[in-house]
């Protein structure tokens, strides 16, 4: 069994937990002791960060809507349709009728790389994400 | 029965490598971020031994995990199958024991064999040695002078240390501890009457050390007599939040609900995992009724089992006076406070 | 986080979490703090076991509520009231802080005067809260050493959302409870990094940073940076994108990791405009209400299988870890983002995230100190860290504030955008319950949470339910003017009569298809909490 300190993925507090790895499965979470915001606990949601993780819900292959059917294809056909996609719009309608929503669940990297992607690939600011919500 | 010898403190890491090629290697330790777990040492090299600080959390988590898969099932309209997987895990080496983490093992050993064998926690159980190491000091929240496992004891330990500054007493308590003593005698002479009068002085002033006073055996008493209040448990209920965090640091809760995850249409595992009888969902049953109120009734039932239906049943409570539980709740609803409450005439 | 960005010169928390618990008045504002902060809950309890005073202003009796020393069961949107009230009563009783507000702020004056046109009797009606305990909590506000004031969505999500916040600094500046350690105006978020996405400049208008796209300065900068030609107008926001109707301004989304089929409001809307896009790519975890409408999803690996770093509601940068390989084909995000740019003819080769954080560092100021190197022992960096030798900023506005001198804006109450009538008589709220967690795309995957919580409940004041013969646990109909669902009675007197409240976490009962998009004009923040809905019983 294997303790890595990562940060929760729920609320703002942005309690440091450990997440208790063995066999290639992420099997449980504890808090950090000396961690300044989690301080030795977690809330329920915490407690339980390792729950989701290998839920068979889990999408792993990328899909694409074929006769109106969602898919699974390869990374390269679902990358490729997406971009051919993307450049016809920007090509036809303009760059400002391209919309792209970052996350506040992802990362800080994710989120700079997905608004520099906009703003200097696509070539629009129409980037935005839930913050208010 | 027991025998006594000295392990000079120079002799520990040597020792511990010898022990590290014998067992899979487990030991408080205090990683880079600052916090002291038990963890298996990859290295006697890098290893950080931590004995200063306690460990955040008990052994629980290696002996009943979290969260395990204890089956794998098909089923399709023929009917339902179950193959049960058991982890078999390299015999293990637990260092550093407290005796309230070592009491909390008996008790486990008891819960898990006492109507069936459970074979997934006996199984791990097998194959373990425990090296228990004295409180000479006892830590900020620990009160097992109250719970009556501590800080000094020799039940459960194969092995049991007593720091005494350049050298360790070590008695061996069980037979696993007698075979590391004769398998590896180089480490080890005979304690002398001094030592072991030294000894008996540390038990002493590690009494007389612990910083809270927490009269569990009042509640006990008031408990038996049905003297607490309703307004304690109404109080306590208030402030709860509900996060399980008590239940899952605890070193003797060993409540757990088992799960199917499905992997297809016809097959999947069968998890087990840690419950807590704080959740509403722990009592409420199939049609939505539950019979346990929420909250008031499931922190009365929590501490009553701790500190109640375990007396009357094991003769001790199962609460070991180890104090994980008192500084991470979130609204200051801890056994310590509950004892507290119930203790006021 | 407009507001606060006019008033001090920073929209953040200008306190850390753990200053909360020695505050010796806790003023908790539109917070449900137990279920949607637990640990800013855990100080504020440690706090009053201390023997603080916490205030509680919440139209709901939450558990907070019934923790607090005074509760303020105000009528839903009738914050500024209420705050302007206090800050009357601070005025009349001579309770204001003279020297911090001739030193550190300016526009006094201008409160001042609509202080004096605020009639308490009027404030008393307004906001349903007897005159007596509005004046106990200013007083026990304006008269503590060390008082901070909380506050969440509660005053965020409404039509006045700027406003109020406008409000509440106005009371931390009179009463000098700002730039002091244990003294504060601290909003909570609600995501584990709305903070970071906000400050990576995923937002219409600003570069990382929050440097406005519309400053030519600041343009050049990331041109030269990027070496390309960036567009000049600010972008559109989400609810100008989500609602466009589809074949309007927007044609074609990338949407990473959001569902606003279920977050955002009116979301009858929301759908129309996703079905009529052009082309939809989307990328989760799982098969999410709004990947359905998608014709790419792309899987993306979780938390455990990916290393980055997030900023909480303290400002505090942490590292995620990678723990275990990304699952079956999964690829985190920035995997994704790479690729694409590649493909369409702009390489970003970045060889890791540390690698990403280094151009952060390069071009975001309040992130110019901070490393993934440095964040990998020791619990992170809270911004703004200037540089390799900064410690980081546990609180704000030491000394000055961001914008130099605190700036009073004056706020007057302003009607929700709609109000109960006869076909609408009540009043809908809505919020979040402790075991479930936004859209519940992943909470709802976890067995004991879902166990604790699994479907919506419509919390219904039991007089309102006696008048409409609703018992407790019954299906009931609750409609708006924009749609109506389904769902479960539970009667509590947590909610005042003529008030309902409920949670967005469940599709089967998606309350967003009843709320409003009318949004703050400024914050653009959407009235999630006040609309007019009616309530039936489903005939059997």
């Amino acid at each position: 069994m294997r303790e890595v300190l990562t940060t929760c993925v729920y609320c703002g507090c942005g309690c440091g937990v450990y997440l208790r790895e063995e066999g290639g499965r992420v099997v449980g979470a504890t808090a950090s002791r000396n961690h300044p915001v989690s301080r030795g606990n977690l809330c329920v949601k915490g407690w339980h960060l390792h729950e989701f993780i290998h839920d068979p819900a889990r999408l792993t292959t990328p899909l694409l809507r074929k006769n109106g059917t969602l898919t699974p294809v390869s990374w390269d056909e679902a990358l490729d349709y997406t971009t051919a996609a993307l450049g016809r719009l920007k090509a036809d309608h303009g760059p400002d009728s391209l919309g792209v929503l970052a996350s506040a669940k992802c990362t800080n990297e994710e989120n700079y790389l997905l608004q520099k992607f906009t703003r200097a690939v696509l070539g629009t600011n129409n980037i935005d994400h839930c913050a208010r919500l | 029965m027991s025998s006594s010898h000295i392990l000079k403190k120079d002799h520990l890491i040597p020792l511990l490598r010898k022990l590290g090629k014998a067992y899979r290697l487990v030991a408080p330790m205090q990683n880079r971020h600052g916090d002291t777990l038990f963890a298996e040492v990859a290295s006697v090299e890098t290893m950080a031994l931590d004995l200063d600080h306690q460990p955040q959390e008990s052994l629980k988590p290696f002996l009943f995990p979290q969260q395990e898969v204890i089956a794998a099932y098909e089923a399709d309209q023929a009917g339902y199958a179950l193959h049960p997987r058991y982890a078999a895990p390299p015999p293990t080496l637990y260092f550093g024991v407290r005796s309230c983490d070592l009491a909390a093992i008996l008790y486990m050993d008891v819960i898990f064999s006492q109507r069936t064998r459970e074979p997934h926690y006996l199984g791990r159980r097998h194959n373990t040695v425990l090296v228990g190491l004295n409180c000479n000091a006892p830590f900020p929240n620990c009160f097992c002078d109250a719970t009556k496992n501590g800080p000094f004891s020799e039940l459960g330990a194969d092995l049991q240390l007593t720091d005494l500054g350049d050298r360790f007493l070590v008695t061996a308590g069980r037979a696993q501890g007698e075979t590391i003593v004769s398998r590896w005698p180089q480490f080890f002479s005979a304690a002398e009457e001094a030592e072991i009068k030294k000894q008996y002085q540390l038990y002493l002033e590690a009494r007389g050390g612990f910083q809270r006073q927490v009269h569990v055996d009042l509640a006990i008493r008031r408990l038996a007599e049905g003297m607490v209040d309703e307004a304690v448990w109404q109080q306590l209920s208030l402030r709860c939040q509900d996060c399980a965090g008590c239940a899952y640091v605890c070193p003797t809760c060993t409540c757990f609900t088992i799960v199917d995850q499905p992997r297809s249409a016809t097959s999947g595992e069968r998890l087990r995992c840690w419950d807590a009888c704080t959740f509403a969902g722990f009592t409420r049953m199939a049609g939505g009724h539950n019979p346990v109120e929420p909250k008031k009734a499931a922190i009365k039932h929590r501490f009553l089992h701790k500190l109640k239906y375990d007396v009357e049943k094991h003769g001790r409570p199962s609460c070991v006076g180890c104090g994980r539980c008192l500084d991470i709740c979130f609204g200051g609803t801890d056994i310590a406070r509950f004892v507290e409450l119930a203790s006021e005439e | 986080m407009a507001g606060l960005a006019t008033t001090f010169g920073s929209g953040a928390m200008t306190n850390s979490i753990n200053e909360i618990e020695q505050a010796q008045v806790i003023l908790a504002v539109g917070t449900n703090t137990t279920e949607a902060h637990p640990q800013v809950a855990r100080r504020m309890l440690d706090a009053v076991d201390r023997g603080a005073k916490l205030i509680v202003i919440d139209p709901r009796r939450t558990r907070l509520a019934e923790c607090a020393t005074l509760h303020l069961a105000i009528r839903p949107g009738s914050d500024i009231a209420l705050l302007n009230g206090m800050m009357r009563i601070i005025l009349d009783e001579n309770l204001h802080d003279d020297l911090f507000i001739e030193m550190r702020t300016e526009n006094f004056l201008a409160l001042r005067d609509m202080l004096y046109r605020v009639d308490l009797a009027e404030v008393e009606v307004e906001t349903g809260v007897p005159r007596d305990r509005i004046a106990s909590a200013a007083r026990l506000y304006a008269r503590a050493q060390k008082a901070v004031i909380c506050y969440c969505l509660g005053i965020t999500q409404h039509i006045c959302g700027t406003d109020n916040v406008q409000s509440i600094a106005n009371l931390a500046m009179l009463t000098g409870h700002v730039e002091k350690e244990w003294t504060g105006v601290d909003p909570l978020r609600g995501q584990n990094n709305v903070q970071g996405a906000c400050d990576m400049g995923a937002l219409p208008s600003v570069y990382p940073s929050y440097q406005p796209v519309a400053d030519p300065t600041f343009r050049r900068k990331f041109e030269q940076a990027w070496g390309v030609t960036l567009p000049e107008q600010p972008g559109l926001t989400l609810l100008d994108m989500t609602h466009s109707g589809g074949q309007g301004a927007i044609r074609g989304m990338y949407i990473m990791g959001e569902n606003p089929m279920l977050s955002d409001p009116d979301a009858t809307k929301v759908e129309a405009t996703l079905r009529g896009l052009d082309f939809l790519a989307v990328s989760d975890l799982f098969l999410t209400e709004t990947a359905q409408l998608a014709h790419v999803v792309f899987p993306a690996a979780s938390f455990a299988e990916k290393t980055g770093t997030v900023t909480n509601s303290e400002r505090r940068v942490q590292l995620i870890r990678q723990v275990i390989p990304p699952l079956g084909e999964t690829w985190p995000d920035s995997d994704t983002i790479m690729a694409l740019a590649a493909r369409l003819g702009y390489p970003m080769p970045y060889e890791s995230q540390a690698e990403v954080m280094e151009e952060i560092a390069l071009l975001t100021p309040i992130y110019s100190g901070i490393f993934h190197d440095r964040l990998e022992t020791g619990w992170g960096l809270q911004w703004p860290c200037w540089g390799r030798e900064h410690p980081g900023t546990p609180f704000l506005h030491k000394y000055y504030f961001t914008r130099g001198k605190g700036h009073f804006v004056p706020a007057q109450p302003i009607p929700a955008s709609e109000l109960p009538d006869d076909d609408f008589p009540l009043l809908l709220n809505t919020g979040r319950v402790y075991h479930q967690y936004h859209t519940g795309t992943m909470s709802r995957q976890c067995p004991t949470l879902t166990r604790e919580a699994d479907r919506a409940l419509l919390q219904l004041n039991p007089a309102d339910a006696k008048g409409l013969a609703i018992r407790q646990g019954e299906m009931v109909r609750l409609t708006s003017r924009r749609g109506s669902i389904e769902l479960a009675a539970s009667l509590t007197e947590e909610v005042t009569a003529g008030s309902v409240y409920t949670t967005f976490h469940f599709h089967e009962a998606p309350i967003n298809r009843l709320t409003t998009a009318a949004a703050d004009p400024k914050a653009k923040c959407p009235e999630y909490k006040i609309c007019a809905v009616r309530v039936e019983k489903v005939s059997p």
